[in-house]
C-alpha cells in the first residue's frame, strides 16, 4: 500500500488531508503537545509519530528533525495543511528530499511509485496535471478535525533548532472562520472610507452574513481583520452567497471566492473583471446598492 | 553581519493570457521586482542600517533576471549589491528548483546570518520558497514575521500568530518571511534610481551551483484552463436603484439562496 505522512504543527485539524490520502498507510509527524498528538490520534490515521513536549520551543525548530523522519520512510506522498507553521515543516521535507511542492490541488491520486497531482498554476489562471515520481509535497486546507481513529502514538526524540517563545501576545478576539460561512458579504476598494464599513456591515446582518474584503481593505489600510480577507495567499470561501461589492474582480481576488454557490458583483465599471465570472452584475455604485438592499432586506 | 533577501524578477498573472489548452502566454506582460519583495528589502535595510550589516539582494531566475532593468530596479530599493543567477533553464522554476538554487547562492556569498523573504510571489503565491530554502540551508524559518531587531546574541523576532503574536529568541542563521504589511516599503527616488547604477551586480553561473541530485522527478501530463463554475452573467442595471435591488431580490428568493 502506499505510503502517506501528513505534517502537523499544533493544529490537529487535519480532516481534508486524511481525506486526500485516502487509500493509503498514513503516518503523521506530530510537532506540538502531547494533547495535539492525542488528538491527531483519533483521526483515520494508522500511526502517530510524536516529538515530544516543545516547552518554549517554536514549533518551526523541529523542522529538521521532522524532515529527518520523514526521509527515512521516502513516502510517495507529504501532506501538510497551509497554515504557515505547517509550511515551514513541508518546506524542510521537501528540501531533504529534493521533492516538488504542490499548492492550489483540486486532485490527487497516489500509485506505488509516484502521485498524480492536479493543480492550479500561476494563481490559478490556468491548470495542470503532473505526474511526481518519488515523494510528492502537496499542500492542502487543513480542514476540520479528524474522526474515526485510535493509532498508537510513537514518541520520537527530537533536537530542535535555536528558535524559542519568549512572549506570547494572544489574540484579543476570536478569529472568525470564513471557510464556513453561508453567506459573506464582501467589499473592496469601492469602499472610501473606514466609516463606512459600518454601511456594509449593516447589510451583512440583514443577509445573516458574514463580513469579508479585497486584500487591500486588509493589509493596505487595516479597516478589516486578516482573517477577513479573501484571496489567493488569503481565505479560500465556498459560500451558498457571495456578495462581491465595489470589488474589480482581479485574479487574485476572484480565485478565494470560486467555490461560491452564487455570485453577486456590484460594481460601477460596467466592464470590470468580476462581471465575467458572476451570477448577478449589478452596474450601479455600492454607496447607492448597499442601503437600498439593506432595506430591502429588512 | 551580512542580510540577503531574496527576491523575484517576475510576471503578474494578471497581464496573461492563457488559451483553450491552458497555455500560459506573457505577452505585452512587464516585469518587475515581486509586490511583496518590497517589504523585505524595506525590513532588511532598516536593519542593516540599525546595525552597520551589508545588505546584498539574490535573485535566481530566467535570463531577464540580470537585465539592467532588472538588477537596477532591484538595487533602487535599497541593496548594496545584488547576486543573480540568470539563465533560461530557471525561467518558471519550481519551488523546490528556486529554493535549492537560492541556498547555493548563499552558500556562495557565505557567513550569511539572515535570509528575508516576501510573503508570496506575484506570479506563483505559494508561500513555499522560503521553507524550502530554510531546509535546504539546514536552517530554521518563520513566516508572517512583523518586527526583527538583534537583542543581546540573538535575534529577537516577531510574527503574527493565530490573530495575535509571538516574539522570538533566534539563534543561529534564520529564514523569515516578512508579513506583506510588516513595513511600508519606501518608494526609489531619483537619488536611488541614480546610486543603484553605481552598486555592483555579481553574475554566477547556473553551471558553477551545485545542486544535488533529487529523488523526485515531475512530468506534465496536461495542462487546461481551470473549470469555472458556468455563471448566470445576469446584469441588472437601471437608474432606479430600489428597482435593480428588488429584482436581484426577487432572484434571489425564487432560487432559495435567501
Amino acid at each position: 500500500m502506499p505510503s502517506t505522512y501528513i505534517l502537523v504543527a499544533g493544529d490537529a485539524r487535519i480532516g481534508n488531508l486524511v481525506a486526500a490520502a485516502a487509500g493509503t498507510r498514513i503516518t503523521a509527524v506530530v510537532v506540538g503537545t502531547r494533547a495535539v498528538a492525542d488528538a491527531v490520534a483519533a483521526s483515520a490515521v494508522a500511526t502517530v509519530v510524536w516529538l515530544g513536549e516543545p516547552g518554549e520551543n517554536a514549533l518551526e525548530a523541529f523542522a529538521g528533525p521532522v524532515a529527518d523522519v520523514v526521509a527515512a520512510a521516502a513516502p510517495q506522498l507529504v501532506l501538510a495543511s497551509t497554515r504557515p507553521s505547517d509550511r515551514v515543516l513541508a518546506g524542510a521535507v521537501a528540501a531533504r528530499l529534493g521533492a516538488p511542492v504542490s499548492t492550489m490541488v483540486s486532485e490527487v491520486v497516489v500509485s506505488g511509485d509516484g502521485a498524480q497531482v492536479t493543480r492550479g498554476v500561476y494563481g490559478g489562471i490556468a491548470q495542470e496535471v503532473v505526474a511526481v515520481t518519488g515523494t510528492a509535497v502537496v499542500i492542502l486546507d487543513g480542514g476540520a478535525s479528524g474522526t474515526g481513529g485510535d493509532a498508537p502514538v510513537e514518541e520520537v526524540a527530537a533536537v530542535p533548532a535555536g528558535v524559542v517563545v519568549v512572549e506570547n501576545r494572544p489574540a484579543a478576539r476570536t478569529q472568525v472562520d470564513l471557510g464556513r460561512a453561508q453567506r459573506i458579504v464582501s467589499v473592496g476598494r469601492g469602499l472610501k472610507s473606514q466609516d463606512d464599513v459600518a454601511m456594509v456591515e449593516a447589510l451583512a446582518a440583514a443577509l445573516d452574513a458574514e463580513t469579508a474584503c479585497s486584500r487591500p481593505l486588509a493589509e493596505g489600510v487595516s479597516w478589516f481583520t486578516k482573517d477577513r480577507y479573501v484571496g489567493i495567499t488569503g481565505q479560500h470561501v465556498s459560500p451558498d452567497l457571495y456578495l462581491a461589492l465595489g470589488i474589480s474582480g482581479q485574479l487574485q481576488h476572484a480565485v478565494g471566492a470560486r467555490g461560491a454557490g452564487t455570485i453577486v458583483a456590484v460594481n460601477t465599471d460596467k466592464d470590470c473583471p468580476y462581471f465575467k465570472e458572476a451570477d448577478y452584475c449589478i452596474v450601479g455604485d455600492l454607496y447607492d446598492v448597499v442601503p437600498a438592499l439593506t432595506r430591502a432586506l429588512t | 553581519m551580512k542580510i540577503v533577501v531574496a527576491y523575484k524578477w517576475a510576471f503578474n498573472p494578471q497581464d496573461a493570457t492563457v488559451d483553450s489548452g491552458g497555455t500560459v502566454t506573457w505577452g505585452r506582460a512587464k516585469a518587475g521586482v515581486s509586490e511583496y519583495d518590497p517589504v523585505a528589502v524595506e525590513l532588511g535595510r532598516r536593519l542593516a542600517d540599525a546595525t552597520g550589516a551589508e545588505l546584498i539582494g539574490v535573485s535566481v531566475g530566467g535570463a531577464d533576471t540580470a537585465s539592467p532593468m532588472a538588477t537596477k530596479s532591484a538595487l533602487s530599493r535599497g541593496f548594496d549589491r545584488v547576486v543573480v543567477v540568470a539563465d533560461d533553464a530557471l525561467a518558471g522554476a519550481s519551488t523546490t528548483q528556486t529554493a535549492l538554487v537560492l541556498a547555493q547562492v548563499i552558500a556562495h556569498i557565505g557567513d550569511v546570518d539572515l535570509v528575508l523573504t516576501g510573503d508570496s510571489s506575484v506570479d506563483v503565491g505559494a508561500q513555499m520558497v522560503p521553507a524550502v530554502l530554510a531546509g535546504a540551508l539546514g536552517w530554521p524559518s518563520v513566516m508572517n514575521v512583523t518586527t526583527v531587531s538583534v537583542g543581546a546574541g540573538d535575534l529577537r523576532v516577531e510574527r503574527a500568530h493565530e490573530g495575535g503574536s509571538q516574539v522570538l529568541a533566534v539563534t543561529g542563521p534564520v529564514v523569515l518571511a516578512a508579513a506583506s504589511d510588516a513595513v511600508v516599503p519606501r518608494v526609489p527616488g531619483m537619488k536611488d534610481i541614480l546610486a543603484a547604477g553605481k552598486r555592483p551586480v555579481e553574475k554566477v553561473d547556473l553551471a558553477a551551483l551545485a545542486t544535488g541530485p533529487s529523488a523526485s522527478s515531475v512530468a506534465g501530463v496536461s495542462t487546461s484552463r481551470p473549470e469555472l463554475k458556468s455563471r448566470g452573467g445576469r446584469v441588472l442595471a437601471g437608474a432606479d436603484v430600489d428597482a435593480v435591488v428588488a429584482e436581484l431580490v426577487a432572484a434571489l428568493r425564487a432560487t432559495n439562496v435567501i
